[in-house]
């Protein structure tokens, strides 16, 4: 056995072969389709453990799920193949192209007895007039959440997206600040703050939203989807761009660890991105019959009530209030007013020559300085 | 008696390099392939690829292939300094993997033959943990809160510096490619130091050459081709890590693989993906020619 060299050469094979194994992704989808198992395809930490496990009760079946962290992830992997999902929980714009690709199976409402306790304004959008195909399921405002003492300490305004774009307040907060690293996201902002329409597609505009992107770059600490929910919770971050559900657990992750700090999250005055999730069934799925059943059961106020009260989503379910904690029902950043309804937009799909241009902006904001 | 001869040589030589040879046929020269087909494709409404012949009734008129893409890649300025940037961004992290992982080869390669595995599994021992968990390790290792930080700005401020944010910065994106790729540069220079005849050194002694001759004239030049081989072994997975720069980096730090990765998941282009891998694909090739190109006179002395 003195042959160091071949045992060296294993040995590094070995040390390939464990690296190649711990990147290589784990999402693999396993379609076991005469077996009583509904497949969710649907968002990390989107529904009550509690939940799924009446849920399971009540069918006598299993409910398996993957998850995504991003619309585009989620469109991705079916552009790419994946399959066998009966239920995805797509955000409206997302939805839009799944419909028009003609990848969803039309709902059979006499199965959905429940719908009625969805609120209307959420019902018939301009994505699936006549909701022939989506359910809502809950929502999300991207907004701003910051560290309230430190704010009121620093004499800086909250209601405003002037706090990530305006030097004269980003030099009071400079490396303390994250936007989302998401070009339709962070352009919407821009394009808000700038006083034009997110869905704004017309390319002068959108160099006006890079320039003043570019103008606000040096300031921020870094563009991040998910560690400033920690980093805001811990006080390394001051004022983080993000989503409404993101802010609740921060603040909820800074009150039980007992900093000596609050977080707090408002709408901006210029207006949101309201993100609109809602269930549909997918062409691929097998077993239509359970997911009518798991949508009528979410369509329970009790059930429903049960992921706001979990993640702090916005529910357009009446029935459900009934049963979500005061402290997020009377929360105007989760359960926007009439006034602020107005002023939240959902975003729309772009087309293919508008996504180059926009991922080439966008590689301008990430490489370029001003 | 001789032609059969030739012919055993000959089916030896096929049965030795076949399964390599359809390795990188299976592997490289097909995806290639089909990458360089995709590239020249028209992106699809929704994302994939465009049909490839237009469908009864069609208005537009993009389908079949294209060059546009490439010529949307040479349009702007823009990619060719990401380019640029992705390389220096590699051969730094090459060069520090080089220098520190030298030192520890030679130690291995010169220490007592029972301690020599042990050492070589302590190298080798990160990769038993998740590559994503040890890159998050470094997000609280670097943080502005942490130890590690507090000392740094702590000796700087005695210095009279500014304090100093570790964390989304391009020097926590260059901590964490050294870190990664490290074994990867150790292994090779091991295998390749530990064949070194020790009488050479020797030899070299009784001539004359003080220690640093000894290293610089017989140790260095020998162990060129594991420098090169642990050298490609760095650069050309740093040249395509997309997650260390997004986990690490901060506001300005994008690199090509990021980009990548950007039009497959995020922007749904998928021709204009393939083609910046094709593109890095052929830096790639060239790097290695001139690399091999540069190999070729140590290999000379081993005839």
């Amino acid at each position: 056995m003195n042959v160091p060299g071949r045992s060296t050469a294993l040995r590094a094979l070995l040390a390939a072969v464990l690296l190649l194994a711990g990147c290589s992704s784990q999402q693999q989808n396993t379609a076991a389709s005469s077996e009583n198992v509904l497949h969710l395809f649907n968002w990390n930490n989107y529904i009550a453990p509690a939940t799924v496990k009446r849920f399971e009760q009540s069918c006598n079946c299993k409910l398996a799920q993957d998850y995504y962290a991003d619309n585009e992830e989620m469109l991705a992997k079916l552009a790419a193949g994946a399959s066998g999902y009966d239920l995805i929980v797509p955000t409206g714009n997302a939805m839009d192209t799944l419909i028009r690709q003609d990848v969803l199976k039309p709902l059979d409402k006499s199965l959905l007895p429940n719908l009625k306790n969805i609120n209307p304004a959420y019902l018939d959008g301009a994505f699936d007039p006549g909701n022939k195909y989506s359910v809502p399921y809950a929502y999300t405002l991207t907004l701003l959440g910051f560290n309230q003492e430190k704010m009121k300490e620093l004499g800086l305004p909250t209601d405003t997206w002037a706090i990530i774009f305006e030097p004269k307040y980003l030099e009071k907060i400079k490396g303390r600040v994250t936007v989302l690293d998401s070009q339709r996201e962070l352009m919407a902002a821009a394009l808000m703050y700038l006083g034009y329409s997110v869905n704004d597609a017309d390319e002068q505009h959108w160099q006006q939203a890079r320039d003043l992107i570019l103008r606000a770059k040096p300031y921020w600490a870094a563009f991040s989807n998910t560690s400033y929910v920690k980093e805001l919770a811990v006080g390394n971050l001051w004022v983080a761009h993000g989503y409404s559900n993101d802010m609740f657990q921060a603040a909820l992750d800074a009150r039980k660890t007992g900093r000596k700090f609050s977080i707090g999250y408002s709408t901006p005055k210029e207006g949101a991105v309201l993100a609109l999730d809602s269930m549909v069934l997918h062409q691929s799925g097998a077993r239509p019959d359970l997911a009518h059943q798991f949508i009528n059961f979410m369509l329970d106020g009790k059930n429903s009530a049960e992921l706001t009260n979990l993640t702090g989503s916005g529910n357009p379910n009446m029935d459900a209030l009934q049963f979500i904690r005061p402290e997020i029902a009377d929360n105007k950043a989760i359960f926007p007013d009439r006034e602020l309804l107005a002023r939240l937009e959902m975003l729309q799909d772009l087309d293919r020559r508008q996504r180059r241009l926009l991922s080439r902006l966008w590689t301008e904001i990430k490489l370029r300085k001003l | 008696m001789i032609k059969g001869d030739n012919k055993a040589n000959r089916i030896a030589k096929w049965l030795v390099s076949g399964p390599p040879l359809l390795f990188l046929l299976v592997f490289f020269v097909a995806p290639s392939l089909i990458m360089l087909f995709t590239s020249l494709r028209f992106p699809g409404e929704f994302g994939g690829l465009a049909p490839i012949a237009a469908p009864a009734g069609a208005v537009h008129g993009e389908y079949g292939l294209t060059l546009e893409t490439y010529q949307f890649f040479f349009s702007d300025i823009l990619y060719a300094e990401i380019f640029l940037k992705s390389f220096a961004v590699a051969a730094a992290s090459t060069l520090i993997c080089l220098i520190m992982a030298y030192p520890l080869a030679l130690l291995i390669a010169r220490s007592e033959k029972r301690f020599r595995n042990l050492m070589v599994l302590l190298v080798v021992l990160p990769f038993a943990s998740n590559f994503l968990i040890r890159i998050y390790a470094w997000m609280i290792i670097l943080g502005p809160e942490s130890v590690f930080s507090h000392f740094i700005n702590a000796v700087l401020g005695a210095f009279g510096v500014a304090p100093v944010t570790l964390l989304f910065s391009s020097f926590a994106v260059l901590v964490g490619m050294v870190y990664v790729h490290l074994p990867f540069m150790v292994l090779p220079l091991y295998t390749n130091l530990e064949k070194h005849d020790p009488a050479l050194l020797d030899a070299a002694q009784d001539l004359g050459a003080n220690a640093w001759q000894r290293f610089w004239r017989v140790t260095w030049p020998l162990s060129l081709p594991g420098v090169f081989s642990g050298s490609a072994l760095v650069f050309i997975p740093v040249l395509g890590m997309f997650a260390v720069p997004d986990i690490l980096g901060g506001t300005g730090d994008i690199l090509i693989g990021n980009l990548i990765k950007d039009q497959f998941l995020g922007t749904r282009d998928w021709p204009f993906g393939s083609t910046l891998s094709i593109m890095l694909t052929l830096a790639v090739l060239a790097i290695t020619g001139l690399a091999a190109w540069l190999a070729r006179p140590a290999a000379i002395p081993e005839k």
